[in-house]
């Protein structure tokens, strides 16, 4: 508990600038929904006919000229790329800045042990999550106030918790990564955030790559899929489930056998 | 020498009870690169052990494999009469330990550090973290990122002597201290030997060793070279023999019969001659050039 505390002070500035600028961002974007929503109109038609980028976006099923078909195909969009790249950047510092900023004389010659570093750092890691998660949901709540109107609840809550699965996931693996590595690979955390989108975005349009779709969490939180068929995927969230307990399995035998740096 | 190792050994198996550090054919490699070989030797309860050598000689990996931070693939280590490898969390609970590079969380303040420290022994050292700070000197208001090497390893010397541990473990503890903090320091670790902790204190600083440790051990490329007490060090049949001959001097070690040195002086026909006893310095570098 101690080191998770300390987790927690440590990670409580990058958790409020991260969940506030997308809190804030999709807040902005609700208040304009109310003034853009007649004009709306036109472009929703015209983007629902741009074949397969409608597809992708979701915007041959959903208009975007209503509350629901605007927040699942734009505001959506931004909290699964900008959430997902949090939890990436969280979960690659978690155990390699300690090595790197050589703090790891220090904190391993505290009687916690190994098991317990990783175990209280992962819980840091998804207690960060779910924060990030909860601060967010405040400011687009707000938002839904002030512009009179939001998707239906049980859609809104299962594409949340759809996308706690998601950045779980992506944490979980950066998370491996950081075990592994005695630098902090930013970088590469960010990237796999992206190139996972990417995969999702490209194995809806292309067939051949279909089998794509097993490995990206986006598949089974795409937004536009839950706030239409109301559900998530329960056969794709167990395998991002799996993925998510083995990256952790896996993390926690690199650390063990690890040889810590100075 | 590892005749020798082995003798230390045996002298302290005795009495298991008495030994703080043991350590038996340790061997750590890092890949095809050397890191410490079939090291081997015992610090007794209540001692204040040097542990000498260069820098790159083995002395911070032999620290960090007895503290669970690195991996050794052979022999075995035991503090405290525990396995370093199986019960390292419970060495750790009995260990202050201050690294050669003091490096903390750079946002936090010195008291939140010191207060971390404390809180994963789950005890209640204030008193005695504020004695210690107020000797040495230290803002405890103060960020991380705000003080200098000298003020970051005050408070590494705060976080491991605050608890007051059974042993105290010591990474070239004075660099980056000014002369006034070193007195004030070596003042701590005997307060603190006085009451019982061992401390194995590693340096290349040759004078402190002389100064504050009973026994100590030399460690070259991975290997140990010397283990013996201080003074039998300083009292060892080497001699610092100075020379000369033709206006010109020389210097060199000797380590023999007296005999034969005066026999080997009369021959080289010397002009004057000075025969003394080693500094630790030069018994230092005796050893360090004997196989170079």
């Amino acid at each position: 508990m101690t080191l998770w505390k300390h987790e927690m002070k440590m990670n409580i500035k990058s958790l409020l600038i991260w969940s506030c600028c997308i809190g804030i961002v999709n807040f902005g974007c609700l208040l304009l929904f109310e003034n853009l929503a007649d004009t709306m109109e036109q472009m929703a038609k015209s983007y629902s006919q741009m074949g397969s980028f409608s597809t992708v976006l979701g915007l041959d099923r959903l208009s975007i000229a209503t509350m629901e078909g605007f927040y699942a195909t734009e505001l959506g969009l931004i909290f699964a790329i900008g959430g997902a790249m949090f939890a990436a950047m969280t979960g690659a510092l978690m155990l390699a800045k300690e090595e790197e900023g050589h703090t790891s004389e220090f904190l391993h010659a505290l009687p916690f042990g190994r098991r317990y570093i990783i175990r209280w750092k992962y819980l840091a890691m998804v207690s960060v999550i779910i924060l990030f998660q909860i601060i967010v949901i405040l400011w687009e709540t707000l938002g839904f106030a002030i512009a009179g109107e939001m998707p239906e609840v049980q859609e809104y809550l299962l594409f949340h918790g759809a996308q706690f699965f998601v950045q779980l996931e992506v944490g979980s693996v950066c998370f491996l990564v950081s075990a592994g590595s005695r630098k902090k690979q930013i970088g590469a955390a960010l990237g796999l955030a992206v190139l996972l989108y990417v995969a999702d975005m490209m194995c809806r349009i292309v067939p051949d790559i279909e089998k794509l779709k097993y490995a990206t969490p986006y598949y089974f939180s795409n937004a536009a899929d839950i706030f239409t068929s109301g559900k998530v995927d329960c056969g794709m969230l167990g395998i991002g489930v799996v993925i998510t307990a083995a990256a952790f399995m896996c993390a926690f035998g690199v650390y063990m056998r690890k040889d810590l740096a100075a | 020498m590892m005749m020798e190792s082995k003798n230390n050994i045996r002298e302290c198996r005795g009495n298991e009870a008495d030994i703080a550090i043991e350590i038996r054919d340790v061997t750590k490699t890092y890949g095809k690169h050397r890191g410490i070989s079939h090291l081997s030797f015992v610090v007794p309860k209540g001692d204040i052990f040097g542990f000498l050598g260069p820098n790159g000689a083995g002395k911070s990996t032999t620290i960090r494999c007895m503290l669970g931070m690195l991996h050794f693939q052979k022999g075995e280590i035991r503090i405290l009469g525990m396995d370093a490898k199986k019960q390292t969390r419970e060495i750790l609970r009995k260990v202050g330990y201050m690294p050669s590079e003091a490096m903390f969380y750079p946002s936090m303040k010195v008291k939140d550090v010191i207060r971390l420290a404390v809180e994963a022994r789950k005890m209640n050292c204030d008193s005695e973290a504020r004695r210690i700070c107020d000797l040495l000197d230290v803002d405890r208001e103060k960020r991380i990122s705000e003080l200098s090497l000298g003020n970051r390893k005050k408070v590494s010397i705060v976080c491991a002597m605050q608890h007051q541990p059974e042993l105290l473990i010591l990474d070239e503890p004075t660099s980056g201290l000014d002369p006034l903090m070193q007195e004030v320091f070596f003042k701590l670790v005997l307060e603190q030997n006085a009451r019982g902790t061992t401390c194995f204190l590693s340096s290349h600083v040759l004078s402190e060793v002389k100064r504050y440790c009973k026994n100590v051990a030399i460690i070259k490329e991975g290997e140990l070279v010397k283990l013996d007490s201080v003074e039998n060090l300083l009292r060892s049949g080497i001699r610092q023999v100075k020379v000369w001959q033709g206006g010109q001097e020389r210097q060199f070690t000797y380590s023999g019969n007296a005999r034969e040195l005066i026999r080997e002086l009369d021959t080289m026909q010397v002009d004057d001659v000075l025969i003394e006893e080693p500094s630790l310095e030069e018994l230092f570098i005796h050893y360090y050039q004997e196989e170079a």
